[in-house]
């Protein structure tokens, strides 16, 4: 056999997987729509602005409702020092005071 | 086997003979390969991670109120008075100002953060379907003191199985009883794994805050398209406050893990440092094997351009294959594998980890990005010495 068949081959594979993958998407997007009107009605129900992904520091369980200057509000001088700080921009709420 | 059109067939034969040229050098081609693809990968799985967060966002928080007011002093947030709503009554067009209770439990025993919430859901738009986002049980009812409905993750630190009675402190360390009655579900893990809802009363007696006091304010407006101006009104009113919209709220996540964000950078830099070393180093000139290689098959007849297609073969197959596996494995990571890798990274010492079941995002300008960074330069950088080696004369390399 050619090398440039086993390629052809190798390729084919690559593709059968992304079109497995791209029908997965399809089918989880579905999934996801139902699981989304809930969570609209729980955000709507109660209020909520953010979703719960890192619960350490207030600034990055709650960023919409937090300030930029959040993280140094400890003490004067204070250096911010939880993890996700330095890994999540803060949100530009420029109209904000 | 059929006929096919001479110049494919020399193609053909062009990467057959680099193929087997590649595989020649296996172990350095699928080094390479695989740091190529290593790189691509984190890359792609940042993105798809982050991409699919924000889309989450945007699709969920759409609902949240129209404005937000919370009370500033000293440039913190402090509780704010009732006192305010009253101030608020004669600007016309709001259509409701609802009073929220909430904050941060820290619980001791298990380094737990926990959100308390408290309001009166029946009057919040949705409140009567709240129930639906319940596995089982129900809201607390005005009535019903004492009672709370919880996050899954409250429910799994606080070791509650099948208890439903748990005691939280309050701030002179007294225990305050709840009954738990509602359990969240598993569809909204995302909003709600951290989150203990109670009733007004409760959350005062807990926190305690007074009862012409609350966390902040929610307002909801007749008509959207007046939010903006509301909010301005509402600032002027109460010069103390700070004042969210909608918007504001909704552009957070658009913001929060953009590429401009640290650890983005950090992926991106060390990419891009890793790959400058790599391009260097290939375009710093081949070896002498290699131009010896280069100059017997330049006495054997080819042609510049013959070889340059060798090269060009050889390059494409190694970067576009780094590039496709890198991509797929960046896939499976966020959609079966929890996205585990990055997951530490974004809950930093967070001890509530929240399941992540999200829809890896996939759009043609970030692929596009990062096959530009990745995959071009890497061309440029074999091509180019290649074609330099390529024009002197054969005997001069094989010498």
């Amino acid at each position: 056999m050619r090398p440039s068949h086993l390629l052809f081959i190798f390729l084919l594979l690559l593709t059968f997987i992304d079109a497995t993958l791209y029908l997965h998407a399809k089918r989880m997007a579905n999934d996801l729509k139902t699981d989304q009107a809930l969570q609209t009605i729980a955000v709507a129900g109660l209020g909520l602005t953010d979703l719960c992904i890192a619960t350490e520091a207030r600034y990055t369980r709650h960023p919409a409702v937090s300030d930029p200057m959040a993280p140094f509000m400890d003490h004067p001088g204070a250096i911010e020092h939880f993890p996700t700080g330095s890994f999540w921009n803060a949100p530009t709420n420029t109209e904000t005071r | 086997m059929p006929m096919l059109p001479k110049g494919l067939e020399k193609q053909l034969n062009i990467l057959d003979f680099s193929l087997s040229s590649l595989w020649r050098r296996k172990l350095k081609n699928l080094s390479i390969m695989l740091v190529f693809a290593l790189v691509i990968f984190l890359l792609g799985s940042f993105q798809m991670l982050t991409g699919a967060l924000t889309n989450s966002a945007d699709a969920v928080l759409k609902n949240t109120a129209d404005i937000t007011i919370q009370k500033m002093s000293a440039g913190r947030q402090e509780a704010i008075p009732l006192a305010y709503i009253e101030k608020l009554h004669s600007i016309y067009g709001i259509r409701a100002i609802i009073p929220r209770v909430w904050g941060y439990y820290f619980d001791e025993s298990n380094l737990a953060n926990f959100t308390i919430m408290a309001l009166d859901s029946d009057s919040m738009p949705d409140g009567n379907k709240l129930d639906l986002t319940l596995a089982h049980g129900h809201f607390p009812k005005k009535t019903e003191t004492d009672t709370v409905v919880i996050g899954r993750s409250v429910h799994n630190i606080l070791g509650l199985g099948e208890r439903r009675i748990f005691s939280l402190f309050r701030p002179d360390l007294s225990l305050k009883s709840f009954n738990m009655v509602g359990l969240f579900a598993q569809q909204t893990d995302l909003l709600t794994n951290d989150l203990i809802v109670m009733n007004l009363s409760d959350a005062r007696d807990l926190f305690n805050i007074p009862p012409s006091m609350a966390t902040d304010l929610c307002v909801y407006v007749a008509n959207p398209s007046e939010i903006e101006t509301i909010a301005k009104k509402i600032a002027g009113l109460l010069p103390d406050t700070r004042v969210l919209t909608k918007k504001q709220i909704q552009k957070t996540y658009q913001v929060v893990f953009s590429w401009r964000s640290g650890f983005a950078s950090i992926c991106l830099l060390t990419a891009l440092v890793a790959f400058a070393i790599l391009a260097w180093d290939k375009a710093s000139g081949l070896s002498p094997e290699e131009k010896r290689e280069i100059g017997i098959l330049k006495i054997l007849g080819w042609e510049t351009g013959d070889i340059l297609a060798i090269r060009f073969w050889e390059s494409t197959l190694v970067s576009a294959l780094a590039f496709i596996i890198g991509c797929t494995a960046a896939y499976f990571h966020v959609a079966f594998f929890d996205a585990s890798l990055l997951k530490p990274v974004m809950v930093g010492w967070s001890v509530i980890h929240p399941p992540f079941k999200l829809l890896p995002s996939v759009n043609l300008a970030d692929l596009l990005l990062i096959f530009t960074f990745s995959v071009l330069p890497y061309l440029g950088a074999t091509v180019i010495p290649a074609w330099r080696c390529s024009t002197v004369p054969p005997d001069s390399v094989i010498r």
